[in-house]
């Protein structure tokens, strides 16, 4: 049984059908890419995994319950968290907190608790803080908890959102475009944390891609999609070869794109 | 003339201008009038202090100790010059007849005289000598210099990091101490309800005692000085109403009413960045519930119910205290029916929303006379006892808002650290993402709505024990904007912030209460002047001055740690603990 299971998901903008009947379903503890040209419909399909849009038509099953209908924060409850592909960080807050923020859903203290200041809420507050240091140790900022999350290289902002995702305690991550905007030993270091989310956090990774070089080295499985519609799945060597996915990128014109594959 | 003489000149002339512009506005309120004999120490002073905060941000001019001297010259003689000038023309009108209060209507002979140190009578005559305006450029000239010397003294000694400095460091946080002993050693003036001049100095004089009492908790080191200042100034501020007569501590009152009321509107607007028009309507929701509690014979529909139920309708039902958490109720519950019908506005739309709010809720107390005696409001509200002791008086009314001032800044502190504290700033920040992070966008508003509404609530009700008397009118759409300014004057999203605005915007007019018309004009020139200069506030909270902060800070082009990440942490400790 697949942990995410997407079914015929429809999702349609005035006239323009964004995504059409889009079939996708990601196998536990796997990296699953899913590429395509630009305004291929990609972002959008995320967006409606993770409850930002309703899709018209479909269904979508998370761990065997019904995703559909329910709000962004209750799909992060059922263990589902993500990234942004222009990096959304709360910027003026800490490191540490903007961590704390994505902790939300798994902390129980209540505001009466926050101010007595009940043992439970102390507790609750010290273990989320070590937690969350221990997230920032696992993506490598250790010791850059108080910065301010506006203030940190590129780089280390794309962390902190990983970093963020992972404090709701996640079975899924959806990663957009982690490796965007990255220099050739970002993109290295990216690959490495991916591969560490997935074995050492036993974590389940859907991710959009731009990068050839990441999607091919580590997806157990690609899905192509081309102006909503998804043209090719399967195997990265399996893809790499479809006529169907090579017409989409040199057809839309994006020689870039067909070098990256070749 | 060389480059930085040419520099100091521009400079000199445009802090002079400014210098200038300030001053008439003093004196086209009525300042100098009110100050009498000291009209033109003072005037000069403050020219003097403002000259030093513009001076000493000027770092390209500093170095050159000549130029520096110099722009202050340059700017004291032309703000003298202009002054006498304007005032000159003044007091020529004057002389001849021209009836100029028909315009400037606080430009009267007393106002002049005081700047002149002669009898107004000297003006009408217009026997005035070159010394009065010589006066007013020397003057003025001097606050130049004594600024240049107040600056190149600050660098000098920063420059020199002498041993001794650093018990120097102590010095600021006495002042709060030392301003106290003014108010004490200017003693108690017999009757002084707003005209006399003594205890106006009073008044501000304690005012400043306890915005620098504010400064002072917040520059002190961390450690065991720490806790025995705060302990200190706790201290005296519970002592400061015991100073006080009885309109100095109506005012100070006041001024934390608004405190209390300003900390409410601070978790909607300052940490939820929730914009709120009509906070008012919480405010006045508290006042009524309490005066229907406090006073049920002013209201029509009341009596008649006591009586069907065989009830004494003379006296209040329930207490002050028993009357506390209903009000907090009801006010809650008016924050959340205010929150639910705007949870999907944002920004504009929200304060459009909000301005109507608060303006239904006046309206109703306007017109549902049958309920609240409408514009004839409710009368002979009780005070609160203590064991058949009242505490209606100014000093224990002051108490009680220091008190609830207190009480709430704790717990607006200690939501600012918490979970649901967190959502909100998330929520400010960016309402999709927070969503998307797994905040309960609804359950989050609806608490910012219901816990600033609450602390409204809990303000109005010693407002109205305050004012014994309520009326619709005391509710309008300035009590909203005088709450949400000083929000924004303080530091929006910082608690001490709130105290320093509420005594700036609601404390300052009471010390000018001559010229109290100019009130609303003041304000709008000081946020404007504010939002310009210092666009985070007097004390903003730490992450609002972040969000501000210049992008200069940002060091989003240097090498990511990524560049060097390991292939695997090996004994991550988080790896074993998940699953």
């Amino acid at each position: 049984m697949a942990l995410l299971e997407a079914r015929r998901v429809t999702k349609v903008f005035g006239g323009l059908v964004a995504v059409s009947a889009v079939d996708l379903s990601v196998g536990e503890r796997t990296v699953a890419s899913l590429i395509g040209p630009n305004g291929a419909g990609k972002t959008t399909f995320f967006n409606c995994l993770t409850g930002l849009y309703r899709p018209e038509e479909g269904e979508i099953r998370f761990n065997g319950q019904p995703m559909i209908g329910l709000r962004p924060d209750q799909i992060v409850a059922a263990g589902m968290a993500r990234t942004y592909q222009n990096i959304r960080l709360f910027g003026s807050m800490t490191v540490l907190e903007n961590i704390l923020v994505g902790q939300h859903v798994r902390l129980r203290s209540t505001p009466l608790g926050a101010i007595f200041q009940t043992p439970f809420t102390r507790r609750e507050e010290e273990q989320a803080e070590r937690r969350a240091r221990e997230l920032l140790a696992f993506v490598g900022l250790s010791g850059k908890g108080d910065l301010t999350a506006r203030n940190l290289p590129y780089g280390d902002q794309r962390l902190l959102e990983v970093a963020r995702a992972l404090g709701s305690s996640p079975r899924m991550l959806l990663l957009d475009e982690p490796a965007a905007g990255m220099n050739p030993r970002e993109t290295d270091g990216m690959l490495r944390l991916i591969r560490r989310l997935r074995d050492e956090l036993e974590m389940t990774i859907l991710l959009i891609e731009h990068d050839m070089k990441v999607v091919m080295s580590i997806s157990d499985q690609v899905t192509v999609l081309d102006y909503g519609k998804k043209i090719a799945e399967g195997q990265p060597a399996a893809v790499r070869s479809d006529p169907l996915v090579i017409e989409a990128y040199l057809g839309s014109g994006m020689l870039e794109g067909h070098s990256k594959l070749a | 003339m060389n480059r930085i003489g040419m520099l100091a000149a521009r400079h000199g002339l445009r802090t002079g201008a400014l210098a200038f512009v300030l001053l008439t506005y003093l004196t086209l309120i009525g300042l100098p009038g009110r100050l009498a004999d000291l009209a033109m120490p003072v005037l000069a002073g403050v020219v003097a202090i403002f000259f030093w905060l513009v001076l000493r941000r000027s770092p390209q001019l500093g170095g050159i100790y000549g130029s520096l001297g110099g722009t202050a010259l340059w700017a004291g003689l032309l703000a003298g010059g202009f002054y006498a000038v304007l005032t000159a023309f003044f007091v020529g009108l004057l002389a001849n007849g021209v009836r100029v209060q028909l315009v400037f209507d606080k430009i009267v002979p007393q106002n002049l005289a005081a700047l002149y140190a002669v009898m107004p009578g000297v003006l009408l005559s217009g026997e005035l000598s070159p010394v009065g305006w010589l006066r007013q450029v020397g003057l003025l000239g001097l606050a130049g210099v004594v600024a240049a010397l107040l600056v190149a003294g600050e660098r000098r000694l920063r420059r020199r990091q002498l041993p001794s400095l650093a018990a120097l460091r102590w010095l600021p946080l006495l002042l709060p101490f030392v301003l106290l002993a003014a108010v004490i050693g200017l003693g108690s003036p017999a009757v002084t309800f707003g005209g006399n001049n003594q205890g106006t100095i009073r008044l501000l004089l304690a005012m400043l005692a306890v915005g620098s009492g504010i400064f002072a908790a917040r520059a002190a080191r961390p450690g065991g000085g720490r806790r025995v200042l705060w302990a200190l100034l706790a201290a005296a501020l519970v002592g400061l109403p015991f100073l006080l007569d009885q309109f100095q501590n109506s005012v100070m009152g006041i001024v934390f009413i608004f405190v209390m009321m300003g900390l409410g509107l601070n978790i909607v607007v300052g940490f939820a960045g929730l914009l709120d028009l009509g906070y008012v309507a919480f405010f006045s929701i508290g006042a009524y519930v309490y005066a229907f509690l406090a006073a049920p014979f002013s209201s029509p529909w009341l009596i008649a119910q006591l009586q069907g139920w065989g009830l004494p309708v003379s006296g209040p039902l329930v207490s002050f205290w028993l009357a506390l958490p209903l009000t907090m109720v009801v006010a809650g519950l008016g924050g959340v029916l205010l929150g639910v019908p705007v949870l999907r506005l944002r920004g504009d739309y929200l304060a459009i929303v909000t301005l109507g709010f608060g303006e239904i809720i006046r309206l109703f107390m306007l017109n549902l006379s049958e309920l609240t005696n409408g514009p004839r409001g409710l009368l002979n509200i009780a005070p609160p006892t203590v064991g058949g002791y009242s505490l209606g008086n100014p000093r224990d009314i002051f108490l009680l808002a220091l008190a609830g001032a207190a009480l709430i800044a704790l717990v607006a502190n200690r939501m600012d650290g918490s979970r649901l504290g967190r959502a909100w700033v998330a929520m400010r920040e960016d309402e999709d993402v927070a969503q998307a992070t797994g905040i309960h966008l609804v359950y989050t508003k609806l608490m910012a709505f219901a816990i600033g509404a609450l602390f409204a609530g809990l303000a109005g009700q010693l407002y109205a024990a305050r004012q014994t008397n309520i009326f619709p009118e005391n509710f309008s759409l300035f009590v909203s904007i005088d709450a949400l300014s000083l929000v924004i004057v303080g530091g929006m999203g910082s608690i001490p912030g709130v105290v320093l605005g509420a005594l700036a915007l609601k404390g300052l007019p009471e010390v000018l209460r001559g010229v109290d018309e100019y009130r609303i004009i003041t304000f709008a020139a000081l946020l404007v002047i504010m939002m310009i200069v210092r666009p985070q506030g007097i004390l903003p909270s730490l992450r609002r001055g972040r969000e501000l902060q210049e992008q200069g800070g940002s060091r989003a082009d240097q090498p990511s740690v990524l560049e060097a990440l390991p292939d695997s942490a090996g004994e991550s400790s988080l790896a074993k603990k998940e699953r």
